[in-house]
């Protein structure tokens, strides 16, 4: 007999027992532990350093805050920061929407904006230094052959002024908008921007009207990573400013960390407000996001060219490829080709020299290798760590509250300048319990904590877009959450992996703003002893070692297209 | 045996305000039955299934397969989906892309250890069920969408569970082959005699493959009956609405007799049980016929005069909106009728409409079923 017996049951009467804490802590217990250790990576280091600053009755930010030039050091800072957000708001939309009007043929260009985050930073600057320097620049000297600038000395343009920083820094991160508005172009249903065309809006009008409102989102969240970049800049600002004194409030933590006597409580206020306005902004990117899981999106048509492939679109993503990128890295062939820095150029005289020297010198070879090692460490222990983390984030619904607290570990180092941690983990590990300092595991460790955010969402965004279904076919095949990983998961998610993979790689390979503050003299990487010989000012030298970073560099962005298809760069 | 019972569930979704999904459910479905959860989007059906399957963790209950707790809250038993013997069968197929339809068919037996079904060659055996043994060494994006549905059955069939559950499994289909994989699978559940619960909001489908049929609202069972009795007798209004009795005429009861928004009704309404004087009769489009107005309504039915709004061709029949009042009502008028005929189907034109009340079920004002007396 069959029936339905509404509320008959006896199990429902039944009273449920009281939830019992030790089996509940014990099933965790892997979670719990994972949690901790990540805790302690990237949380360690940052409230030790930070604690030092409230020392003494708050001795840092008395020495820090009313030093002389510090009102100056914020307005720098803040300028920095806000002046490149701006450039690169314009150009990376501007691109973007160039890259989206471009003939079939013409696609491979889409590649072009994204160079800047592929080339490395330390190259990139040295590369406008060489060009634009007042007396020796490449860039300068033609400028002065011009009928009006031609009784001029030096200049006409200073490389080494905030205007210049601002303006390559908000050219690099034009890239990173560029990315975001890319990413959020592609999403939209070209149906959409149909629909406008044919009710009657002309293309331009289309483009202020539907596409750019829809864009606000990306564009929020595109500028607040760019704004916080754009706040912990340090390279352009260090590489550029120091001789001619334009200080940011990075440059001045380096300062008090790296140069006698150090003062770790100092650069910890220093940093202070860079790190609590960097944690409020992933808070607050956090909320407005909310679930991922709500952006597991299905179909609908990509965005589609509206209208003709436009010319001046193509012309216009080359030209700025063609500056921003070409010309530094053409000043940094030259150069590197050159026995020494002259603004006249001769094609007779040049040599590989500078190119058998650095392979002579053990220090560059040894620091290559370093960086190629300790980078592909760091991303073997960052694939891993991610997918534990994705595959909790995706799959934690039971553990919602391990699930959020990890979530927001992860997302941390987004918002905390690298400066902050390369003066954290200096701090940290250079005294007990844990001593690293000097060993090449300090530098494996900041890797690590650095790439935790990319390795997360590139990760997660290739498992939501697997969706749960095929890991539940698996479980209800028979297959236990083990077996489904290795079989299910991972086959489908190799190229995501890969591409993971190869992106951390590069990235890594030109870290320099944390390396430089971690790293010891027997202890080196690639972009460290370029600093060290720009210091030196063996700038031929500098060059040649800027060229073979970007030729490692390449060689990543190389297996990264092969692993994981031609729009890799997009997942970042 | 595999005599699944289900005993006060109940799962609630967080959010604000929590939504609840089922609520104290309780169900026995016998051996070798097919069972269908139908009802629209949100009513719980999908829930049951997939807490069936150990993919959803219900907050209360217990869910036990041949007598052998699967889930059950009061213990604290909850059984992985890997321990519970079940098949099942996604809406969106979900065969993994990375493995052939052998490696995708296959698995269940390699990670459940089937040994026996390994040697024994079930794969084969299976595929050819579901006329797919041609398609063996070909990847799923090789193949089309009916393809993979009847792939993605000998997955879910393969291990010989003793639960097969579907959830929507047709509704990715387009409709000619969703009418073919339909009588197919109604084939082998014939020949077969696995024990299935299969989610659906087609009634349809619903009534061609389900030997009982529970209808779902708001996470709790409104009818659960054969699909004969469902069809002839829904319990409640909802149900008649749901499963295809689509007019609902308001009927009111005064001085002068019965009338459906201001309109006198013509011909006997029968007695019902305790005498309302108010209630609503459901009827089918098919029940409902239109025809020239004051004739031609048989004697035992009831009539209304009404209005026509506009017509369509189907064919043997006009399917026709109408008016009664202001109430607008779908019926049906012979192509060879006299309203056709004399081109009188058009907006604006007088008819009247008539149904028989055997054809009709007759609902009080919280939507319970009113018998008719005796």
């Amino acid at each position: 007999m069959t029936t339905l017996q509404p509320g008959s049951s006896g199990g429902l009467t039944r009273e449920l027992p009281k939830p019992r804490l030790g089996p509940w802590i014990a099933r965790r217990i892997p979670l719990l532990l994972f949690l901790a250790a990540l805790a302690y990576l990237v949380l360690l280091p940052l409230v030790r350093l930070q604690a030092l600053a409230f020392e003494d009755d708050f001795r840092g930010f008395r020495v820090a805050y009313s030093a002389a030039g510090m009102a100056k050091t914020i307005w720098n800072t803040v300028g920095l920061a806000l002046g490149s957000l701006v450039i690169a708001m314009i150009f990376g939309t501007l691109l973007a929407w160039w890259a989206s009007q471009l003939s079939p043929r013409m696609r491979w260009l889409r590649a072009l904006p994204v160079l800047p985050i592929v080339i490395p930073a330390v190259a990139n600057v040295s590369g406008w230094a060489f060009l634009l320097s007042p007396r020796p620049g490449y860039l300068n000297a033609l400028l002065r052959m011009l009928p009006w600038w031609s009784n001029l000395d030096t200049g006409p343009v200073e490389v080494y002024s905030l205007l210049w920083i601002v303006l390559i820094t908000g050219f690099s991160l034009t890239a990173f908008i560029y990315l975001f508005v890319s990413t959020g172009l592609q999403n939209i249903n070209s149906e959409i921007i149909e629909a406008s065309r044919v009710s009657g809006a002309s293309a331009l009008e289309t483009f202020f009207r539907i596409t750019l409102p829809l864009l606000r989102p990306v564009m929020l969240y595109g500028g607040g990573v760019a704004l916080l970049l754009g706040l912990g800049q340090f390279t352009a600002p260090l590489l550029l400013g120091t001789n001619t004194g334009v200080r940011v409030m990075t440059t001045d933590m380096y300062t008090a960390v790296t140069s006698a006597p150090t003062d770790f409580a100092t650069a910890a206020a220093v940093g202070t407000p860079l790190l609590v306005f960097g944690m409020l902004l992933v808070m607050v990117q956090r909320l407005l996001l909310g679930d991922q899981a709500r952006f597991v999106t299905h179909g609908g048509k990509a965005f589609r060219l509206a209208g003709k492939p436009s010319a001046t679109a193509a012309l216009g993503i080359i030209v700025f490829a063609v500056i921003t990128t070409g010309f530094p890295m053409v000043s940094l062939l030259i150069l590197s080709l050159s026995s020494y820095w002259s603004p006249r150029v001769s094609i007779s005289r040049m040599t590989l020299d500078n190119f058998q020297q650095i392979f002579r010198e053990s220090g560059i070879v040894s620091a290559v290798t370093n960086s190629i090692t300790v980078s592909l460490m760091a991303v073997c222990i960052s694939l891993l760590i991610g997918f534990i983390v994705a595959c909790v984030l995706v799959r934690g619904q039971r553990v919602p509250i391990l699930r959020t607290l990890l979530d927001i570990i992860v997302a941390m180092p987004l918002g905390v300048p690298a400066v902050i941690f390369g003066a954290g983990f200096l701090f940290a590990y250079s005294r007990p319990p844990v001593v690293l300092y000097g060993s090449w595991w300090v530098l494996v460790v900041v890797y690590v904590t650095l790439m935790l955010p990319f390795t997360t969402r590139m990760q997660l965004s290739g498992m939501l877009a697997l969706g749960k279904s095929y890991m539940e076919a698996s479980r209800v095949s028979g297959a236990g959450f083990v077996k489904t990983e290795l079989f299910i998961t991972l086959p489908l998610m190799r190229s995501t992996l890969g591409g993971a993979a190869a992106l951390m790689f590069v990235l890594l390979t030109h870290e320099f703003t944390a390396s430089v503050l971690v790293r010891s003299p027997h202890n080196q990487v690639m972009g460290t002893v370029l600093f060290d010989y720009w210091g030196n000012g063996s700038y031929p030298l500098v060059a040649a070692i800027a060229i073979t970073m970007t030729l490692v560099t390449a060689l990543g962005v190389l297996m990264a297209m092969l692993i994981g298809g031609r729009d890799v760069l997009n997942k970042l | 045996m595999s005599h699944v019972t289900i005993e006060g569930l109940s799962k609630k979704y967080g959010g604000n305000p929590p939504a609840t999904a089922v609520d104290n459910l309780s169900l026995q479905i016998e051996e070798g039955e097919f069972l269908v959860l139908l009802g629209p989007s949100g009513c719980g059906k999908t829930t049951t299934l997939r807490c069936l399957a150990g993919l959803e963790v219900p907050d209360s209950g217990r869910i036990a397969f041949g007598g052998k707790s699967v889930f059950d809250a009061a213990h604290g038993i909850d059984l992985a989906p890997d321990k519970r013997s079940i098949g099942m069968v996604f809406q969106s197929y979900a065969l993994w892309p990375h493995m052939t339809v052998r490696k995708n068919v296959e698995y269940p037996l390699k990670v459940r250890g089937l040994k026996q079904g390994l040697t024994e060659n079930w794969v084969e055996e299976t595929v050819k069920l579901v006329d797919c043994e041609r398609l063996l060494d070909r990847y799923p994006a090789q193949l089309s969408g009916g393809q993979q549905q009847r792939v993605a059955l000998a997955r879910g069939l393969v291990a010989r569970p003793q639960l097969v559950l579907f959830d929507e499994p047709l509704s990715n289909l387009d409709a000619r082959l969703r009418d073919l994989v339909r009588s197919q699978l109604h084939e082998l559940h014939a020949r077969l005699g696995f024990t299935a619960v299969f989610v659906t909001h087609d009634q349809t489908e619903a009534l061609a493959l389900g030997d009982r049929l529970a209808i779902m609202r708001s996470g709790v069972i409104e009818q659960l009956d054969t699909a004969q009795r469902v069809f002839e007798q829904p319990a409640t209004e909802y149900v008649a609405g749901f499963i295809g009795m689509n007019n609902r005429l308001v009927l009111e009861h005064s001085e002068g007799g019965w009338t459906c928004d201001g309109v006198a009704a013509q011909g006997n309404i029968p007695e019902l049980a305790g005498a309302p004087r108010w209630m609503a009769a459901r009827l089918r489009i098919e029940d409902l016929m239109v025809g020239p107005a004051n004739e031609g309504a048989p004697a035992d039915a009831v009539s209304f005069s009404a209005t026509v709004v506009d017509a369509a061709f189907a064919g043997r029949q006009y399917d026709v909106v109408v008016t009664v009042g202001n109430t607008r009502f779908q019926g049906r008028a012979p192509s060879d009728g006299p309203l056709a005929r004399n081109g009188q189907l058009v907006a604006g034109a007088p008819a009247q409409v008539w149904f028989r009340p055997s054809n009709a079920v007759f609902y009080g004002q919280q939507g319970e079923r009113i018998a008719s007396q005796g």
